[in-house]
């Protein structure tokens, strides 16, 4: 199910003066079990262009086509559009309102029109799959969770729904550390089982870890579309995009800059970048533990 | 967003301006005005008025007649009422149980000009004006009334909360309603009972967030010594100029002559 974004536009309120364009001419392609990160500062446009991918939102010129079929013709089921791309919203868990945990994730199940024996089968796996796997929790309100576990649920609402790309937006923001490791360990799991991701965030180390390739967005403009290592080797053009590197590649420029030249460019990771120092002070690969 | 009444246009003309209190009693003027006067004269020099008002806010036209929108069904409605069910006067067209009369159509225009009278200077109001302005100049005009005991400040501060969060609270509907799409919702379409059902995925997360919201507000005003409108100074205050006498007189002119028309 690839997604192809070809010359996407979006303006918002236009002929008012409060007209912005929020999106400049987006072209790129999403491949099947690809895990893609989007970043970008503030206002960037990562938020408008994720929910063009679903067709939650209409260009204002330009294409997205999802799997062959372009949502802007007249007559696209965009409930099944939406079936197979599952995006989730920043703060997920504003948008609980069962009664119970399970009742909540069922809901998308519901909308596919599927049986309730069916429904709560897809619930129970989705739960199970985002780590609340206690039959006990299931029957709790929503609200009475904590906050990660309270996002877990909103996710599974979505996986629920068992899309085959999922989006984030933000998935980690006002976690604490715990919780966002969980999180992330999470993404690594749905992404390991075969499902295409695309992640939204700020945070350079979150995408740093996870992603195997990088969109970068500055002022409603896609800028960079390449593999991490080669995002972070050029450090001043993400600082134009209002950006800057993820901490382990800032520590390997700060060296390279003080005199060490032997740590490379590509390194960002704390693994290589580790290794690179290690090296860089004449220990052998034993050393790195 | 098409709604355009209650909101605000920014700019820096002299209608925006002038002091809130000298808008809020013109405003009333004019309302007065166009109740007060019975005909076509005295509407036509009103709407000359009101042309003469537009230009001077450097609002444009469109924008104006845009926020008329949302009330063209209202104004075809009460025309056609008016003109259906006014009986006396001379008949100019009938046809079976349907008479067409002189009076009704003067009665029905009458009414439809000064529907479109009202909105247009509520909406000239509430564009020129931001909301704080709008609501200090209310307390400003309530004041007297606070030594009988009226709650002039409290109010304005309801309104000015209420007002605050209109778009925080539109945003958050929008938000709410596309993570539910997301799931496969749909708001459109079905019958009465199922749509009324299709908005209880949306309500519950919006009463949640609107609790939250009023909670942590109350705390970052206590947080900050509010304790009512006693004592309470202002920042800016709102001042009577030249420019609100000039507006205020040739408003009283304009509402006094088409009085006497």
């Amino acid at each position: 199910m690839p997604i192809e974004v070809r010359n996407l536009t979006h303006v918002y309120m236009p002929g008012t003066p409060f007209e912005k364009k929020a999106l400049d001419d987006v072209s790129f392609t999403i491949g099947d079990g690809e895990f893609v990160g989007l970043i970008g500062h503030t206002g960037s446009g990562k938020s408008t262009l994720i929910m063009h991918l679903n067709g939650l939102l209409k260009p204002t010129s330009g294409d997205v086509i999802v799997d062959g079929l372009s949502l802007t013709q007249k007559g696209v089921s965009l409930r099944s559009v939406r079936e197979h791309v599952g995006l989730v919203f920043q703060y997920p868990e504003y948008q609980l309102f069962e009664e119970t945990v399970v009742a909540d994730v069922m809901f998308g199940p519901k909308n596919l029109s599927l049986s309730e024996g069916d429904c709560r089968a897809r619930a129970e796996e989705a739960l199970r799959l985002v780590g609340l796997d206690e039959p006990a929790l299931w029957e709790k309100s929503p609200f009475e969770l904590s906050g990660g576990q309270k996002r877990r649920v909103a996710i599974a609402g979505v996986l629920a729904m068992k899309p085959n790309t999922l989006i984030l937006d933000e998935p980690t923001a006002g976690l604490d550390p715990r919780g966002r490791d969980g999180i992330m360990a999470l993404m690594k799991d749905i992404h390991a089982a075969g499902t295409t991701l695309v992640m939204v965030s700020h945070s350079m180390t979150d995408v740093s870890r996870l992603c195997g390739r990088i969109l970068v967005m500055n002022r409603a403009r896609l800028a960079i579309d390449a593999a991490p290592a080669e995002v972070f080797a050029d450090a001043a053009r993400l600082r134009e995009a209002g950006l800057n590197l993820p901490p382990c590649a800032l520590l390997a420029e700060r060296l390279r800059e003080a005199g060490f030249s032997g740590i490379p460019r590509e390194a960002y990771t704390q693994e290589t970048v580790s290794r690179a120092i290690l090296a860089a002070l004449g220990r052998g690969d034993a050393a790195c533990r | 967003m098409q709604m355009t009444i209650g909101q605000y246009f920014p700019g820096n003309s002299p209608l925006h301006r002038m002091d809130p209190r000298a808008k809020i009693l013109c405003t009333i003027a004019l309302i007065v005005g166009v109740f007060a006067s019975s005909n076509l004269w005295a509407y036509a020099l009103l709407f000359a008025f009101m042309f003469a008002t537009i230009r001077v806010s450097r609002i444009g036209m469109r924008f104006i007649v845009k926020g008329l929108k949302p009330i063209l069904f209202i104004v075809i409605f009460t025309f056609a009422i008016n003109m259906f069910f006014t009986v006396d006067g001379e008949v100019l067209y009938a046809w079976r149980f349907i008479h067409i009369t002189d009076r009704g159509v003067r009665s029905a225009a009458l009414m439809a000009l000064r529907l479109v009278l009202l909105v247009m200077t509520t909406q000239l109001l509430t564009l020129c004006t931001t909301s704080i302005e709008l609501t200090d100049g209310i307390e400003a005009l309530l004041k007297p009334l606070s030594r009988v005991g009226f709650p002039a400040h409290e109010l304005a501060m309801m309104m000015s909360i209420a007002m605050r969060f209109i778009p925080t609270l539109l945003e958050e509907t929008d938000k709410i309603i596309k993570a539910q799409m997301a799931r496969g919702a749909e708001f459109e379409g079905g019958s009465l009972i199922q749509r009324a059902r299709a908005m209880l995925p949306l309500l519950v997360p919006l009463f949640v967030s609107a609790f939250r919201r009023a909670d942590e507000l109350a705390l970052a005003m206590e947080a900050r010594c509010y304790r009512g409108g006693q004592g309470r100074t202002r920042m800016k205050r709102l001042r009577f100029t030249r420019l609100d006498a000039i507006g205020s007189a040739a408003t009283l002119a304009a509402v006094v002559a088409a009085a006497i028309l």
